[in-house]
């Protein structure tokens, strides 16, 4: 019998070091991964890469396969790196829990179109606005839904903790308001035609459009939202760097170039005089 | 002289590989009593469930009543072609580790066949039922669970049982192999009654005094075919074949 | 440590979303109930198809043992967001069996019913199955060399022995059942899983999955004793019976 047990025993650990080797091994790292380990207050050596927090997949925000991420968010904040010298790297990260982790200290940053709000305010610290967002409404093409008041009535989808369930809630009089996991299981309902509309960013509905066909944007809703990187409220040096950096790109038409990629369209005049608002502060 | 009541002829019964019966020819008369002795493994059990088609042979023909059994009014092969109804109607079997059942007290396990089976009524059944086990001497037992009856007990509750389905022919496998040997006496008793009453039998056993008293036909089995047969007195006191006379050496001097 | 606390442990939150949680994990429970029973019959005649006997029924023994195999193996939630993600597009099915909406309860809630209907009708059948096996061989054949035909062997003398060997696992079965119905939450139907996150979303607080996993602790504690007593019964009945099983 202990024959028996000894050899699974070694089975067993010559497995899990098989594991642990790979896992050590892998390139890019997996959520569990926290390769920007301790709290850092920002002053970390400039060298060392910048641990980045983001859901991932959300065209065209963030999109890929760990490794070979990109997207939005992803190039933007490589241009920030290049400002600042130091190279993000992303963490997939479930996007409920994710300003609680930056403020934990699991990544430096939170960079996940995600949006400025008070309530979120009171976890993290937000950089300047890096995007203005809107919403949009999606549908299945020919549908009769033209905009957010038709939604009365009507199943309507949306990713869980967003600002577009919260516009949900607040303004659509849905019959039923379902919250996906992620945003591509709402596009995925309603193409199957469980859910008749889903609210969702605006680029991410225009992205989805043009890649699936057979689904329209509706009507976009413009809001007051912008989106920001956040931190944890003690990196106050990390902040400054990644605002000089942001700044930075603005003003040297990175960030134009990279707006102009994903979006197709340049960059609203809005977004300069956000910053400079901000900047102003 | 009438049609034996059973008649085997050349039948071979194999599990995959292993030949368990290698051509059994056999004849058993109305109301005869033949012990079936031998080895493990010789096939004896076999033997008995081919002669209820609990294991259909292979080969071979068995004849019951005159009627061959494994020919029935179904076509083709398997269940439906054989003549289940016919046999297991005038076969009964008792088996070596009881098999009552055990959610029914023994009145229930009497009574149950031949209601279920030969559609008599709940009150025909148990009156016949109450008989059989007082004709095995447990009149006293009636609303006893199989699990508060000794070995002895339940074995006649399992005999009272077959009987109650009318058989024409016993088949008795090793039924005292499991007990203690002070229960033994009890069970063979009923058997001996049985007999003296003209109950045609086919008891595998290894009870000699039983087979030499009670038996008409002794048959020594070993390695799937009958090796010795006759009289009691014969084969166990004067057996011929090397092989027999090795296993009674063996058996009788335990 | 204790940061810990004020996210999982904050009464505060708890308080405020109570009868949010608790609503949702009524949800569970429905979805709970409904399944268990579709579960428990569907599981019987799975059983049933699998023990019919002879060549005849050879092909069906295999369809179900074959189907047997595949849901045991395949993990229940790739079931439920295979179903959900797929049979809307079955277009040859109408409209209200593809994307159902009975009783008031939404398409989501039907899909998780169909695949823990799935799922555990499988596991189930191999309880009865397993309860069937375990009644000794030479039952039924003392059955049919009384003249009992297989079915009749099976109603009055298999059956119902195999019937005392099932009500402990298939009870673990319905504990784990309940337990799975949180997988629901992965196509967005409201139950308590799913609430619990949002609450997370807005709160920045996950006090809401303690209240939880207090819900579900509090239902399945009893059950689990249940099947204990269960199991401990059955094992003093098989030792008392003088049930002399010579082999």
């Amino acid at each position: 019998m202990s024959k028996t047990r000894l050899t699974a025993l070694a089975v067993f650990l010559i497995a899990l070091t098989a594991m642990v080797l790979a896992a050590c091994g892998g390139g890019s790292s997996s959520s569990s991964e926290s390769s920007g380990g301790s709290e850092t207050s920002g002053g970390s050596e400039e060298s060392k890469p910048l641990t980045v927090g983001s859901d991932i997949p959300y065209p065209p925000f963030e999109q890929g396969k760990p490794g070979s991420y990109t997207g939005f968010d992803v190039e933007l904040m490589e241009a920030i790196g290049e400002e600042i010298g130091r190279e993000p790297e992303f963490i997939d990260s479930s996007f409920e829990t994710i300003f609680r982790d930056v403020a934990q200290g699991k990544f430096e940053a939170v960079m996940s179109a995600a949006t400025i709000t008070e309530e979120r305010e009171k976890v993290v610290s937000f950089s300047y606005p890096y995007y203005l967002s809107e919403q949009a409404i999606v549908v299945q093409e020919g549908s009769s839904i033209k905009g957010l008041a038709d939604l009365k009535g009507k199943v309507v989808a949306a990713q869980q903790g967003t600002t577009g369930l919260e516009l949900g809630k607040e303004k659509a009089e849905a019959s039923e308001l379902r919250p996906y996991p992620e945003g591509p299981d709402a596009i995925n309902a309603l193409k199957a035609g469980t859910v008749e509309a889903v609210i969702i960013d605006a680029p991410v509905a225009v992205n989805a459009v043009e890649e699936l066909g057979g689904i329209e944007v509706a009507e976009k809703v413009p809001t007051e939202e912008t989106y920001g990187i956040a931190v944890a409220p003690e990196s106050t040096e990390l902040l400054e760097q990644i605002n000089e950096g942001l700044s930075k790109t603005l003003a040297n038409g990175k960030y134009t170039k990279v707006y102009e990629k994903w979006f197709h369209e340049a960059p609203p005049k809005g977004i300069f005089t956000a910053v400079e608002e901000a900047e102003a502060e | 002289m009438a049609d034996p009541m059973l008649r085997l002829r050349g039948v071979n019964k194999s599990f995959g590989q292993l030949e368990v019966l290698k051509g059994v020819d056999l004849d058993v008369q109305r109301g005869e009593v033949v012990c079936i002795l031998g080895p493990s493994g010789s096939g004896k059990s076999t033997l008995l469930r081919c002669v209820n088609l609990l294991e259909p042979p292979e080969e071979g023909e068995i004849f019951l009543e005159g009627q061959d059994i494994c020919r029935g009014p179904g076509s083709g092969t398997g269940e439906s072609s054989w003549n289940l109804d016919f046999v297991r109607q005038r076969v009964g079997m008792v088996f070596q580790q009881f098999n009552l059942f055990p959610h029914k007290n023994a009145l229930e396990n009497v009574a149950l066949a031949p209601e279920r089976v030969l559609g008599r009524s709940r009150e025909e059944a148990r009156s016949k039922g109450t008989e059989l086990l007082t004709r095995v001497g447990l009149a006293d037992k009636l609303s006893e669970y199989p699990e508060r009856l000794s070995g002895g007990q339940q074995q006649r509750v399992a005999i009272a049982r077959a009987l109650a389905m009318e058989p024409h022919v016993m088949l008795f496998d090793e039924v005292t192999s499991a007990l203690d040997p002070e229960l033994v006496k009890e069970v063979l008793d009923t058997m001996r009654e049985l007999a003296s009453e003209g109950m045609t039998m086919l008891v595998v056993t290894h009870e000699m005094g039983f087979a030499r008293e009670v038996g008409d036909q002794v048959v020594f089995m070993d390695g799937g075919v009958i090796v010795e047969q006759g009289k009691p007195a014969d084969v166990l006191d004067n057996p011929r074949e090397a092989r027999t006379k090795k296993f009674l050496g063996l058996v009788l001097e335990h | 440590m204790k940061v810990f606390f004020e996210q999982y442990f904050d009464f505060n939150v708890m308080g405020e979303h109570f009868w949010e949680v608790f609503d949702a994990f009524l949800q569970n429970l429905l979805i709970w109930v409904v399944a268990a029973v579709l579960v428990l019959s569907w599981g019987l005649i799975l059983a049933f198809l699998r023990q019919l006997p002879g060549k005849k029924f050879a092909p069906v023994r295999f369809l179900t043992i074959a189907y047997i195999d595949i849901f045991r193996a395949i993990p229940a939630l790739i079931v439920i967001l295979l179903i959900s993600g797929g049979v809307p597009f079955l277009t040859f099915l109408p409209k209200d069996i593809r994307i159902p909406h009975w009783f008031g309860k939404p398409d989501p809630f039907w899909y998780g019913v169909a695949a823990l209907l799935l799922v555990f009708g499988a596991y189930m059948a191999e309880v009865y199955r397993a309860g069937i096996e375990a009644v000794p061989r030479g039952q039924m054949e003392a059955a049919r060399s009384l003249g009992m035909s297989h079915a009749q062997a099976m109603r009055h003398i298999v059956i119902p022995q195999a019937v005392t060997k099932v009500p402990a696992p298939m009870l673990n079965e319905m504990i784990s059942l309940l337990k799975e119905t949180t997988l629901v939450s992965f196509i967005a139907f409201g139950e308590s899983v799913l609430v619990s996150r949002e609450i997370l979303a807005e709160r920045l607080n996950s006090s809401a999955l303690i209240l939880t996993a207090f819900f579900f602790l509090i239902i399945i504690l009893p059950m689990a004793r249940v099947v204990d007593y269960l199991i401990k019964r059955n094992q003093l009945k098989i030792t008392r019976g003088a049930h002399i099983e010579v082999g």
